[in-house]
Order: C-alpha cells, then structure tokens, then sequence
C-alpha cells in the first residue's frame, strides 16, 4: 500500500463515524430522550415502544409552535385510543413558562422539558437547528417521517392506524 | 514640516471621542419566526468580535457582547443576520462615553468607526449610554423614512460620508453610521 493510500484510509475511519452521525435517517431507531415530566418523574421515549409517537420539539415563546398545538390536539384526541402518543419535548429555560404553556394550550399529551434552549443536550444530540420539528416514529421505535404537520401528519396517522 | 502642519490640522478636525461600545442588542426580522432559529445565534457568534450571544425571549431581541477592547464593525452585525436568512429590524449600541459633546449631524469617531448624531440636542455624553442605529436596512423602512427626513445631509441615504465632510477630515466615501439616542 502507498503511503497516500494508508493516508485515505486513515481519514475515511477518523470520519466515518462523523458522516454516520450527521443526519438521522430514515429507518433509525430513535435515539434514546429521557427527561423530567411535568411531575418531575422521568420520562423515556423508549417507554413509548408499540406506540406511534410524534416527538415534537418546541418551546413557549416559539409562536409557531404554539399555533401548531391547537391542531395537535384534535389529531390526538381523535388516534389516542387507536395507538398515537405526542411527546413533546420543550427547550424552555424556564420551567414555569413551560408549565403555563401546557396549562394555556390545554396540553393533554406527554410532555418533557430540557432547560438549555438551543443549547440543551437533546437540541444537540438531535441537531435541532429550529423550531417546531418533529419526527414521527413507529411502534418499533424507527424514524418514518419528519415535520409532518395538519392534514398530512393525519393521513400518515390513518395510514399506519386504521389499516 | 509642512506635511506635519497638515496632519496637525486634521487631527484637530476629526474628534476622536473618549467613548468605546461594548454591547448590542439586536432584533431580528424575517418572513419565519427569527427567535425559533438558531441560525442568527450562530452566524452571530461567528463574528469576530462578538463574545457571547443570548437570546433575549422576552424582548424578541439578541444580546451581544463584544469582546474587550475590540474595533466593532457594525456592518458585520448587518451580514451576519442576512447571511442567515433574516434582516436588522433594530440594532442599538451601549458603551461608556466620557465627555464627548454630541450635536445635530456632528460626526464623531467612535473606535474605528464614523458616527453621525441625527434627531438629538446638543449635549455632553457621559457614562453608560445607549444610540440607535437608524441607517437604511438597520430599521424599518417607514423610520428610516423618518429619521432620513431630519438631515439634509446626503450620507443618510449612501452611508457614505459625501464631498462635504471631507473639510471635516473624513475621506470621501467613509462608512457613516447614522445613530440617535431615543
């Protein structure tokens, strides 16, 4: 091997992992959130296994998001019972303006806060570069879609439940 | 010698005020929702002499410090924001003024920048104050309208200093920026 192959080769396993990592894809089993509930219980994403989840990330003061709850909660009193959980995951620095949110939104579904803002450890981990994104994931625990939102998250939503 | 006489002239000409910025706060505008993208956070971040951003949630509005002792360019701040999809819709500057005298379309240098007072009455300046930058592009279209109203001077228009400033020791075509204190 010439040393300029040993180099590329060198750089290909330094990088792999980084390009492995850069996006999540399609098919991925969701990486692990476990944080505070409301209650101050934890709450784990993986607990939600069998269930099809919408992982929904946002935050009080983001105004967007909180028009998107209005309609998130019709789609969820409508799946619930057929199988759908929302869990929404709030960057909030402070826990009492999340709390008022979930009590003005009317919030039924579950709810975790990581109090970093785009800094928290789960806006990292999951690239969150903006809000609202969300994933929605399977009941195996895999990544099918991302930022399916009104009337396209509901025909996915009764693709995958009612058929 | 001669050549030292004029350099001497202009130096009396041109105040160099006792005045250092060291903060902004910024607001951001755009057809999405600025404070739900952390886009201007980091584009922010990455200018050169800028320490830390927060976001101020309450005040829809970035808090930056600069770093110490640092030449600001404001411009910078301008392309930052627009890099990032979004556009100045605010930008006011606070530092410590000691005894610079201000007045109606008085230029004053401030660090390596150019400052023109618009809309402001004569007074001496001293402490923690705060100016607004109403340059074109750095606050709604309807102010600047406004603010470009209260001078004649052509500069507010280009940013530019113009043929008239140069008796004052500006060089034709220097950034001017045009501030008021609110």
């Amino acid at each position: 091997m010439t040393n300029l192959q040993k180099q590329f080769i060198v750089l290909l396993i330094v990088f792999c992992p980084l390009l492995a990592n850069a996006q999540i894809k399609y098919g991925a089993d969701a990486p692990e959130i476990a944080l505070p509930a409301v209650n101050g219980d934890t709450l784990k994403l993986s607990s939600l296994k069998g269930k099809v989840v919408l992982l929904d990330f946002w935050a009080s003061w983001c105004a967007p998001c909180r028009v998107a709850n209005k309609g998130l909660g019709k789609l969820y009193s409508k799946y619930k019972s057929k199988g759908f959980e929302i869990f929404g995951v709030s960057f909030d620095k402070d826990k009492s303006d999340w709390k008022k949110a979930i009590a003005k939104d009317k919030i039924t579904w579950l709810q975790v806060n990581d109090d970093g803002g785009w800094e928290a450890p789960t806006a990292i981990n999951w690239r969150i570069d903006a809000i609202p994104t969300s994933y929605l994931i399977d009941q195996n625990g895999k990544l099918i879609a991302m930022d399916l939102a009104g009337k396209e998250l509901e025909k996915k939503l009764k693709e995958i439940l009612e058929d | 010698m001669n050549k030292l006489f004029v350099i001497g002239i202009f130096t009396l000409f041109v105040q160099q005020a006792k005045a250092q910025f060291s903060k902004a706060d910024l607001q951001a505008t755009g057809l999405t929702c600025a404070m739900c993208s952390n886009a201007i956070n980091k584009a922010l971040q990455k200018v050169g002499f800028v320490e830390s951003v927060e976001s101020d949630i309450k005040n829809s509005s970035f808090a930056i410090v600069f770093k110490k002792d640092a030449s600001v360019n404001i411009d910078a701040l301008k392309e930052a924001v627009e890099d990032a999809g979004f556009s100045v819709g605010g930008l006011r500057l606070t530092g410590l003024f000691n005894e610079v005298k201000i007045a109606p379309d008085q230029h004053i240098k401030i660090g390596n920048s150019q400052f023109h007072f618009i809309s402001v009455k004569d007074q001496v300046l001293n402490g923690e104050k705060t100016v607004t930058v109403v340059d074109k592009n750095f606050i709604s279209e309807k102010q600047f309208k406004k603010y470009s109203s209260a001078t004649k001077m052509d500069c507010i228009r280009t940013g530019k200093a113009g043929t008239c400033c140069t008796k004052e020791g500006l060089a034709e075509g220097e950034r001017v920026f045009h501030v008021t204190i609110i």
